[in-house]
Parts: structure tokens; sequence; C-alpha cells
């Protein structure tokens, strides 16, 4: 196995292309307003 | 610590075979089943928030304890070297981790408001809605449930259904549990924090799928739950000082809630090696069964519900055995090797996206290490495993027991038959994957 593969761009920048991302990012904010509301 | 070969681990040859399936299936349902007694066991010191602390600080001190374990067990288990080279493998699941765990830390701050307003056994089943929407995510991006036969579909659709016909019956008994407005706020916070859960299942998915181990996931999980859960607790208490404050005169306390963080990862780990190897559809119900775990410590040990009328009682357990039935249905529509396949064809496409190593991402989806390198315990590994450790027993021998009603007899009951299902499916996980 390669200990350190090669690719095509910067792992961060793989990671905010993703969209699977955004949908924890979105529901982590629904999250916080909710806290905020009932605490 | 080294992985000796041998046994099933090293079975030969590329592709998974039927049989190595079945076994990696069933190991993940006894971990999805160990999961839901761990689980369930640790969310009892949530009892604490009756005795007026404040629920970020609550959060905060199980967060803590959560942070030594996830840390203490993977260095005892596997070795920080292995963790290590496992990362070197998959940088970009830091993100994930991170994120994963910030989303964990506000779903725990939201269930001990939900607890305090609406009991354990109601909150319990509420927040455990989180597996219908992680099966939704499993057959939307991972393709679980791909390429299975109409049966399976039907037993894990048929299985969501009960469950929510069960979180439905219990919500109506919460009506009459609490005043209106506590109510709603506690069956809102139950809820959102079953979303919460629910979506933190994306990245725990992607991990395993792309062959990272969940003893090297943890650790950078806990990275963002302990950043997450700082931060809300210094919004949430006004400033450092008054948390400081508010920490030292619970510090009696303390003690009970950082070991229910620790023993909450012990099934974490076990709920993670499910959704491994039974994937989300069917490892995420299994662990659900906290919630009838839940409900005994509830009712057995403190006595929760004493009083409630005869109805209150018919719609809580009812409710908590109809959800615990759609779990079991949906548990036992196992994976055939025709839908295993597009589960090796989702990660191929997340090992590819992210330029992984496909033999890394095969072997790891197998339960098998893929490398001939032996990771030894370093002095690393025991600085932390004596810190943690270290750090448990100066806060229990300030600690005094919480003066609550509680049923020593049945709390021992309980107590063995989880460390029993410890030591099996501890044994079953080792001897199949070695912890891989």
């Amino acid at each position: 196995m390669n200990s350190s593969p090669d690719r095509p761009r910067g792992w961060l920048s793989l990671v905010l292309h993703d969209a699977h991302f955004w949908i924890p990012v979105a529901v982590l904010i629904g999250g916080l307003l909710v806290l905020r509301w009932i605490s | 610590m080294t992985a000796p070969s041998g046994g099933d681990v090293t079975d030969t040859g590329a592709a998974l075979d039927e049989r190595r399936v079945r076994r990696l299936q069933t190991v993940g349902i006894l971990c999805g089943l160990t999961a839901g007694a761990w689980l369930g066991a640790a969310e009892t010191p949530t009892k604490l928030v009756t005795l007026g602390l404040s629920p970020v600080v609550i959060s905060l001190a199980m967060v803590v304890g959560v942070f030594l374990a996830r840390w203490s067990l993977p260095a005892l288990i596997q070795g920080t070297s292995y963790i290590a080279a496992d990362l070197r493998q998959a940088p970009h699941l830091i993100v994930w981790a991170v994120l994963a765990g910030c989303l964990w830390a506000v779903a725990n701050t939201l269930t001990i408001f939900a607890v305090r307003d609406v009991g354990l056994s109601i909150a319990f089943p509420l927040w455990n809605s989180n597996s219908l929407l992680g099966i939704f995510w499993g057959i939307l991006f991972f393709n679980e449930l791909r390429g299975a036969d109409w049966r399976r579909w039907l037993g894990v659709l048929g299985g969501a259904l009960l469950m929510f016909v069960g979180a439905t019956a219990l919500a109506i008994a919460s009506a009459t549990q609490a005043p209106r407005a506590d109510a709603l706020r506690g069956v809102v916070a139950a809820l959102s924090a079953g979303v919460l859960w629910g979506t933190m299942y994306i990245p725990y998915r992607k991990a395993y799928l792309t062959g990272m181990s969940p003893l090297s996931f943890i650790t950078f999980f806990t990275v963002g739950e302990l950043g997450m859960m700082t931060t809300l607790a210094v919004v949430y208490s006004g400033g450092f000082t008054p948390l400081w404050h508010q920490l030292s005169g619970a510090r009696h306390v303390l003690f009970w809630l950082l070991l229910g963080g620790f023993v909450w990862v012990v099934g974490d780990l076990f709920q993670q090696y499910a959704v491994k190897y039974a994937g989300i559809t069917r490892g995420i119900p299994l662990s659900n069964t906290n919630q009838l775990w839940g409900l005994g410590w509830a009712v057995l040990v403190f006595g929760e519900l004493s009083g409630a009328t005869s109805s209150v009682y018919t719609q809580v357990i009812g409710g908590s055995l109809i959800m615990a039935l759609g779990a079991g249905v949906i548990a036992f529509s196992s994976v055939s090797r025709r839908e295993h396949a597009r589960w090796e064809e989702a990660a191929a496409r997340e090992g590819q996206r992210y330029g992984v190593d496909p033999a890394y991402t095969r072997e790891r989806g197998a339960g098998r290490d893929g490398t001939t390198t032996r990771h030894r315990r370093t002095w690393i590994d025991w600085l932390v495993v004596s810190g943690a450790t270290a750090t448990l027993v100066g806060f229990a021998a300030v600690a005094k027991a919480p003066q609550l009603a509680i049923r020593w007899q049945w709390a021992a009951v309980l107590a063995v038959v989880t460390l029993g299902a410890l030591a099996g499916c501890g044994t079953a996980l080792w001897r199949t994957t070695r912890f891989n």
C-alpha cells in the first residue's frame, strides 16, 4: 500500500468540493439554533 | 500492540467470499447489540440533572470522560503508531471525524435538555429516531439496500415504520408526563438530537467504507467533540470564570459523569464496528436497542415512572417494545453478497474521490489489516493510558455517591449482563478482525 498516495488536489479542497460534506454542516448549524432556542 | 496473524483474519483472496461476508455480518450484528447495552448504561448519569447541575456542565464533564476514553482505549488496543499509519492513508477523514464530533457534542447536549424536560424513558426513544435518518443516508449515499431483494427492503422499511409508530406512542405519552411548554421543548430537543446523530452516520460510513479503523477515527472525532462542547459550555455558562465555578461546585459528582462518558465510548466503539461491518441500515437500529437498556436502568434502578397511571405505563412500554421490534426486523434483513458488492462500489468511489490506495480500502473493508507492518506500543501509548487513568482516579478520590434512590440489586444485575456482552462480543470481534 502507498504510504503517501498521489492526490491530484489537496485533500481539504476535495472535502470542501464533496456535496456530502455540506449536509452535516447544515444539520450542525440547525442543531445549534435549536439549542439556542431551548436553553 | 501488534496484531498476530492467523485464524479468519488471514483469509486470502482479494474478493470477499460468501462465508467471509456472513462472518463479518454476524460480528457487526453482535457489535450492534453490545453497543445497545453500553450506550444504554452510559445515559444513566444524565439523571444527575435532577440534582440541579447545568445541562452544559453535565455534557462537558461527560465529553471529558469521552475524550479520555477515545485516546486511551485506541492507544491500549492498537497503539498510536497504528493510528498514525491509518491517517497517512486517508488524511481527509480528519475533517470528517472532527465534524462528526461536533455533531455528537451538540446532540448530546440536546439530550440532556430533553431528559430534564420529558424524562429519560420518553426522551430516549425519540432521539433514537436517528436510525430512520441513518437508513435514509445509507440508501441515498452509500448503496445500502441497493441490489437487495424485496424481502430485505420490506424488512428495513417495515422495521422503520414500526419504529416510527413506537416513537409516536411515546411522544403522546410525554404530554401526560410534563407541563406542556416543557414537553414541547423536550420533544423538540430529543428529535433534534436524533437528526444530528442520524446525520453523523454520513462521516462514519465515509470513514469505514474508505477503510479506516474505528479506533483511528474516534481519536480525531473526539477533538471535535471536546472543542465544540467546551465552546458551548463557555458560551452558555457566561464565560470561563462562571464555568469554572460550576465545575468546582460539582467536583464531587464529576467522576460519575466522566465515568458515564467512558462507558459511552465503549458502546460507541461497538456501534462504529457495527456500522463498519453491518452497515448503517442494520448496525444503527441494533445499537438503538439502547432504548430498552435505558428504559431498564430508568425503571428498574432509578424507579422512574413510579406512580404513573397504568395507561402511561402501557404507552411507554408498548411504544418501546414496538420500536425494538422494528429494530429487530431491520437487523435480521441480512446483507446479501449482491448488496455487499454495491457497498464495495461505493467504497471504490470514495477511494477514487480522495485518492486513497484501492488495496487499503479493499483489505480494510474485509476486516483485514492488509499490511505486513507491525505496530508496537511506544512510550506515548503508555503516557496516554497512564494520564487517562490518573485523571479518572483523581476525580474518583473526591467523588461522593449521588443522593439518588438507587435499587442496587437491579444495578448489579444490569452491570453483570453488560460486562458479559463486552467480553463475548470483544472476543468475537478480535477473532474475526483483530479490531481492524
